[in-house]
């Protein structure tokens, strides 16, 4: 093969001539740590689908009024009959991880986006929005169970009071909104998120070229028009990478949740098919919290880790499926924006 | 203003030196074609006045390469045109280059049939009638192309509007010369033909003349960007006026 | 006859051919910035109307600040100060009480690279009419239709205008962009280097409808391509450190310019 190198673009030529012992070093660093990501990531799944899923495929004995039946763990555990699932099944825990974090990216978005708006085409480059926006990245680093004493104080106590005291009078001393709740809830992980979704869209914002608002501004459209019909649509890409971003962490968080509005057993579910259709004040049940909940207190046993993973394995789909959704929405937006380089 | 004017483009050193130097090589190539057109005047004259037939070869054969010099430079300033895309006084260099290549070829086809007359007169031209306005207006002629070719080469405004105002001198001697051998031809209609061929050189000398001051004009167009062609004396002696206060 | 009205009368070729096209007069102006106290400095230029003016000169000479005083762009930039008069027609574009979106209205602009919005090509012609309030669709239609085929771009788009505008070539996006400009039937374009990001082919065409275009408005262009603004200008003014250095017809600055300094510049000699 004496005719291969001739065959080699010269930029290769040129990054093999270049690449010293250092980089050597560096390229062999940085492939075992990507060995090393990927195959715990592997493990991790692989733990979760092997026992989780063995665990779920699994038959054993139910005692019912009509006598006695196999059923699968799958189905018992989604039924909810059997002693440890007192609890009414899995089902309300995964309803209920998926309403509070779609609730939080309904209320996070919005509030988000005019944060950014402001920080980026309002606010004057001074020290103070320059304090501001540390402040926001600073926010991230919080650890979330201050975010639930946070919540438990302001919204349950503070706000909660204030909207009982204002408008469900009738009730107290029973409080309505006066205790832990999916709003609550919903909020606290709104407020959680929201510097991550602030930052994204802000990149995404500060992304977009200058061009872009002169020539809407030069057509003679004001400030506002102009970011409503052209920036914000054109940064919708980067905002949704923050919501995905936000709903990934917003639906593993359950140490918050504990204290503003997850339960381990709620009598009813927070939505329902009449009106008013989302109950806001009511506790809920949530994946994580079910996790933990089981891990604490499931029979022990042989089947013991295999719920365990098996509620894990369920989550964990949950959320997937829901970045997956926000990833499809955002390649359908992105598609149309790519090539004018606003991505 | 003129002189300053011409004296900073000089100073002034082009961004791109290729430029520079095709530009300076196509002037350098006009100026030695425009060297070239005024030695075979002399050698056609001298032929003429001394009825030497080699030197009147010698000027018809150099008429071949001033006639090649100008196609070559025709050609250079095409390919300066598409390729510089030349503007200003740079564009006007070029046109004029084009123009004034025109007027010496024309000034060497001029000296090459006067040249021609010499080797005819080697034949048949004992009588040498009008010698001395010939000699004045070759002299005359000669002078006016070098003096032109020099304000060409100094972007000098106010020599080459001299040599325009010159060009009517040459008419005297170019009258008295034709009436001399008018004459000549009425007295002895024998030497008729003899005479003829030095009428047409006399007229072709005149030519000359004529062709140097349109050099001269295409000069002043370089320099200033006005035409001056056509243009009556008065006028001519006001740019000189202005071009000499400055 | 509203706005709106006018709007869609003025967007038919039959209004256009008349068009008005009014002339600008600019005295006096000068402008600093905190960084670049002599960005402009006592520009009085009198550009006619109906005609192609081109503004050409080094880099941060000012051409472009100058461009962008037609329309207040400048007023989107802090710590810009300004005096002088801008006249066009009767209006003061310089006076602070004058109304800037009204104005950009009439002062249309094309920028450097093709900024099309993120959405179709309908949309995208239809931006500044909507905001300017025409809301029906047919109207729309009308005006989108005139503002595309005016652009030369209407038979190489009419069969997909709900495509997004980002599918479209680079010199078609800069014609999507003038045809946008066009629709909300400005009397003066702006074009700050309109071209510079183009093909060869796609620049003839934009200075193609240059010409055209001339015809309904007074454009002012910005330019670093010389043999660009040879081209497509009656008129050019030479700038250099935000003073009018020369401004002649055209034929004169680039055959025969008055001031060494421009002369310098378009032979591209040391300045």
């Amino acid at each position: 093969m004496s005719i291969k190198p001739t065959l080699e673009t010269p930029g290769l030529m040129a990054n093999t001539v270049n690449e010293g012992p250092v980089s050597g070093v560096m390229t062999a660093l940085t492939a075992a740590a990507t060995f090393l990501a990927i195959f715990s990531v592997i493990l991790f799944l692989g733990f979760l689908l092997f026992i989780g899923g063995s665990w779920l495929l699994e038959a054993q004995t139910v005692i019912t009024a009509g006598g006695v039946e196999e059923r699968y763990n799958w189905q018992v555990l989604f039924s909810g009959e059997s002693e440890l699932s007192v609890t009414g099944g899995i089902f309300p825990a995964i309803v209920g991880t998926v309403v509070v974090t779609l609730l939080m990216a309904v209320i996070v978005a919005p509030l988000g986006i005019v944060v950014a708006v402001y920080l980026t085409e309002y606010a004057s480059d001074g020290w103070s929005t320059q304090l501001l926006r540390i402040g926001v990245q600073n926010l991230a680093a919080i650890p979330s169970i201050i975010y639930g004493v946070f919540g438990l104080a302001f919204f349950v106590y503070v706000i909660g009071g204030r909207v009982d005291a204002l408008f469900f009078e009738s009730n107290l001393p029973d409080p309505t909104f006066g205790a832990p709740g999916l709003l609550w809830a919903s909020l606290t992980l709104a407020i959680l998120t929201l510097p991550t979704v602030i930052v994204a869209t802000e990149e995404g914002l500060s992304r977009l070229p200058a061009t872009l608002r002169e020539g809407s501004r030069a057509l003679g459209a004001t400030r506002v028009e102009t970011v409503l019909y052209v920036v914000i649509p054109a940064a919708t890409p980067s905002i949704l990478t923050g919501v995905i971003l936000a709903v990934a962490r917003a639906a593993g968080e359950v140490a918050p949740l504990m204290l503003v509005g997850v339960v381990k057993y709620a009598p009813s579910l927070p939505i329902g098919l009449e009106a008013p259709f989302i109950h806001l004040e009511q506790k809920f049940m949530h994946l994580g919290f079910f996790v933990y909940d089981l891990t604490m207190h499931a029979p022990a046993g042989d089947g013991r880790l295999g719920i365990v993973a098996a509620a894990g394995l369920l989550l964990v789909a949950v959320i997937v499926t829901l970045n997956i959704v926000a990833l499809l929405l955002r390649m359908s937006l992105r598609r149309r924006y790519v090539q004018t380089g606003l991505d | 203003m003129m002189e300053e004017k011409s004296g900073s483009l000089g100073a002034r050193q082009h961004i791109s030196t290729r430029f520079a130097e095709e530009l300076e090589a196509i002037k350098n190539s006009l100026l030695e074609m425009g060297g070239k057109t005024e030695s075979q005047i002399r050698l056609a004259t001298e032929a003429l006045l001394s009825g030497a037939g080699d030197t009147a070869e010698e000027a018809v054969q150099m008429d071949r390469d001033i006639n090649q010099m100008e196609v070559e430079i025709d050609d250079q300033c095409a390919r300066i045109i598409a390729r510089r895309q030349p503007a200003a006084f740079d564009l006007r260099l070029i046109i004029s280059i084009a123009k004034v290549t025109t007027d010496l070829e024309r000034i060497g086809d001029e000296a090459s049939k006067v040249a021609q007359m010499a080797l005819k007169s080697t034949v048949r031209l004992p009588v040498r009638v009008a010698e001395n306005h010939t000699t004045a207006l070759a002299t005359h002629v000669s002078n006016m192309l070098r003096r032109a070719l020099d304000a060409f080469a100094r972007l000098s405004v106010d020599a080459a509007v001299r040599v325009m105002l010159a060009n009517k001198d040459s008419m005297e001697d170019y009258d008295a010369g034709m009436q001399l051998l008018e004459a000549a031809i009425r007295d002895n209609p024998a030497t008729l033909k003899s005479c003829m061929d030095q009428i047409w050189a006399l007229r072709s000398l005149d030519r000359i003349g004529d062709h140097a001051s349109n050099i001269a004009e295409q000069i002043v167009y370089l320099v200033t960007g006005s035409d001056v062609r056509h243009m009556d004396e008065a006028t001519l002696l006001n740019l000189l006026d202005v071009s000499t206060d400055s | 006859m509203d706005h709106r009205e006018a709007l869609i009368a003025a967007s038919s070729h039959r209004v256009r051919q008349g068009g008005y096209a009014p002339g600008i007069e600019v005295n006096g102006l000068s402008l600093t910035y905190p960084d670049e106290p002599n960005a402009l400095v006592d520009i009085n230029l009198s550009i006619p109307g109906g005609e192609v003016t081109a503004v050409i000169g080094p880099s941060g000479c000012g051409k472009s600040t100058l461009l962008r005083c037609f329309n207040r762009m400048n007023d989107m930039l802090e710590g810009c100060r300004y005096s002088g008069s801008i006249m066009l027609h009767d209006l003061n574009i310089l006076d602070p009480a004058t109304d800037v979106t009204a104005l950009r209205r009439r002062v249309g602009m094309v920028f450097q690279r093709p900024n099309p919005f993120p959405m179709s090509i309908y949309d995208n012609v239809a931006y500044g009419p909507r905001i300017g309030g025409v809301r029906r669709r047919r109207d729309l239609d009308e005006i989108v239709e005139n503002s595309l085929r005016l652009a030369a771009l209407w038979d190489e788009v009419k069969d997909g205008l709900g495509r997004n505008a980002a599918i479209l070539s680079l010199g078609q996006q800069q014609r999507l962009v003038i045809a946008r400009a066009i629709a909300v039937r400005p009397e003066v374009l702006l074009m700050d280097e309109p071209a510079s990001s183009l093909d060869p082919i796609s620049t003839l065409r934009i200075e193609e409808l240059i010409y055209e275009l001339k015809q309904s408005y007074t454009i002012v262009i910005v330019t670093h391509n010389m043999q660009q603004a040879a081209r497509v200008s009656d008129r050019t003014a030479f700038l250099n450190q935000g003073q009018v250095i020369e401004y002649d017809v055209t034929d004169k600055i680039f055959t025969n310019p008055s001031e060494p300094a421009t002369e310098d510049y378009i032979t591209g000699r040391y300045g």
